[in-house]
């Protein structure tokens, strides 16, 4: 393999139980994290993009859990390692200190009774990283100035509710890349946010990422955060990657219907459009089952077999994929790509 | 120059935040709304924006200022004086699944208001309005006997929609209408909202944090910025030539997706 690849995901699949029933909501999804690069899973929501992140640091909710595959973890030493079947602890060893995680509510996931040099000092005191309290408090002061933290000597004795949304998601990112971890894994890191903020935070994961050596996976609803931030983008829907490519080409040569649909509904700036085009109809419950693709019922390119036969995966250009019956139709058709 | 539906003037705000401290959350605020127009406030979470929208509406009283309604004062008229206008304005939020009552069908929600309103006298015409309203938005008869959780989130913002449109008001206030939709029915709503306003002639007040949004439906913006207007104008001029700083900053903000 050519790629130095860090986290390798499997042909996941991950079920939930419903009225004694199990429910594929990810449908054998193969991902793979190279070092140091920034990959995004994008798709709208219950597309099962956050339970496959989830399912890398073994936090899936109790109703949902891994059926099927494997997420294999490549250490420095070509050692590998299979997450999914770890047990419990030895999981632990390897999240917060290797695998780290940002969610999207920066008011929830800190401590409120707790100033926030304390919390992002935990970590340290954990997995010992820091051998005296001094060093520790010395480490998160020159991490908290690394996030753009202005005054990090005073904001080490603030408390969250004392910063604003984009300052506490700034010591959130704080505290997930003080144990340097291999890779970061955002969930909707700026969902929460207002634009401003959310490019400078986009900024900072990457600096992050370059400084630290680290691989990210963004997991996001925005097609604006996938094109500026990511290097490699998966689109995801109902449980299946539908597309992946490194995001330049996937933006230059969008192939999935799907794709194509979710990029021409986005309304643009500097463009004068009388009405939006848009992918009729809505997402299918979890528990609606497809025969063929999952997007047959939405999708203005269906041919018969969409609907009896579940598409392959394709290569239509190097290393361009796209799960879709109506590819060979349309190369070889008057459609141009 | 066409009609002025609404002109709010000198508009003041300001909440208590503990120990005698005020935050203003709108300051000396002045603006227009022309019939048949979309316009936009735009802005970041705090500048002010909701809360503008409300007043408007009286559902929170200002502290001072002065809003004319089809060339009415409105702003100082008693709760009973200002019952009549508040059929002719009408509200969309954000978050439609706690904007429906969970425990009524569709068609109660839908004929509350018109019920509320007398606006007919018989029950079958109530019943012809509310299939009416729901083929505005789009959505099929079947809908009328379930319950709001049996829908998806893009399916219940027109269910609010049609509610609010229900009186044939004049002046619709989408506040972050859109902002909780996937992005794939974010643009079915937004194309229904465009469509209605043009069908029913309405006046618009979309409040939006999501610049690409507003550049899509607004005929002219306000961009807002701790509590006041800090650049107004038609939305292809601010869009293509901002002046204000802070405008340019938010737009410089916005990813930006290449064409294919």
């Amino acid at each position: 393999m050519s790629r130095d690849i860090l986290l390798e995901i499997k042909n996941l699949t991950v079920s939930v139980k419903k009225d004694g029933k199990d429910f594929p909501i990810v449908k054998g999804v193969d991902i793979e994290v190279p070092r140091g690069k920034i990959v995004g899973i994008v798709g709208e929501s219950g597309c099962g993009k956050s339970m496959t992140a989830k399912s890398i640091n073994g936090i899936l909710p109790r109703a949902a859990r891994i059926t099927g595959g494997s997420i294999i973890w490549h250490d420095k030493n070509g050692e590998e390692r299979d997450l999914s079947s770890l047990s419990e602890k030895k999981l632990r060893t390897i999240c917060g200190s290797e695998i780290s995680m940002v969610f999207q509510e920066p008011m929830t996931s800190l401590n409120p009774m707790m100033r926030i040099g304390k919390q992002v000092e935990e970590v340290l005191l954990i997995h010992g990283l820091a051998k005296s309290k001094a060093e520790a408090k010395e480490k998160v002061i020159k991490m908290l100035d690394e996030v753009g933290i202005a005054e990090p000597e005073l904001r080490y004795n603030s408390f969250p509710h004392e910063l604003s949304g984009g300052m506490r998601q700034r010591v959130i990112i704080a505290m997930a890349v003080i144990a340097e971890p291999k890779l970061l894994i955002a969930d909707e890191p700026t969902t929460a946010l207002d634009v401003t903020i959310e490019a400078q935070i986009l900024k900072l994961i990457r600096k992050m990422c370059e400084i630290h050596s680290m691989s990210v996976i963004i997991i996001t609803h925005n097609m604006g955060v996938v094109s500026k931030i990511c290097d490699d983008a998966y689109v995801m829907y109902m449980g299946r990657i539908m597309e992946h490519s490194t995001t330049e080409r996937l933006f230059r040569r969008p192939v999935h219907p799907y794709t194509r649909g979710l990029l021409s509904s986005i309304p643009r700036i500097g463009e004068d459009k009388e009405y939006l085009e848009t992918i009729p109809g809505n997402i299918p419950e979890i528990d609606k089952e497809i025969r063929g693709c999952e997007f047959c019922l939405r999708c203005s390119d269906d041919i018969q077999s969409c609907f009896f036969e579940k598409p392959e995966e394709k290569e239509i250009e190097e290393g361009h994929f796209v799960r879709c019956h109506s590819v060979e139709v349309l190369r070889g058709g008057s459609k141009v790509l | 120059m066409k009609d002025k539906l609404i002109i709010a003037d000198g508009m003041n705000k300001s909440y208590r935040i503990g120990r005698g401290k005020l935050h203003h959350a709108v300051r000396d605020v002045s603006f227009e709304i022309y019939r048949g127009e979309t316009l936009a406030l735009v802005g970041e979470s705090g500048c002010g924006k909701s809360t503008l929208a409300k007043l408007i509406m009286r559902l929170i009283e200002a502290d001072s200022g002065e809003i004319y309604f089809d060339g009415n004062k409105i702003s100082a008229l008693s709760e009973k004086d200002f019952r009549p206008y508040r059929r002719r304005m009408q509200m969309v939020f954000q978050d439609p699944a706690s904007s429906l009552n969970p425990r009524m069908k569709i068609k109660d929600i839908i004929a509350e208001p018109v019920r509320t309103w007398h606006l007919y006298e018989s029950k079958g015409e109530v019943e012809e309005r509310v299939k009416e309203l729901l083929d505005m938005v789009e959505l099929k008869e079947s809908a009328l006997e379930r319950f709001p959780n049996q829908f998806s989130g893009g399916q219940k913002q027109r269910i609010a929609i049609a509610r609010a449109i229900a009186l044939s008001p004049e002046l619709l206030v989408c506040d972050e209408s859109v902002s909780a939709l996937d992005v794939s029915v974010q643009a079915q709503i937004l194309n229904l909202l465009k469509r209605l306003k043009k069908e029913l002639g309405l006046s618009c007040l979309f409040i939006s944090h999501d610049l690409s949004v507003v550049n899509f439906i607004a005929d002219r913006v306000c961009v807002m910025r701790d509590g006041g207007i800090c650049e107004e104008g038609n939305t292809a001029d601010i869009y293509a030539a901002p002046k204000h700083e802070y405008t340019k900053y938010l737009l410089s903000s916005i990813p930006q997706i290449p064409q294919y």
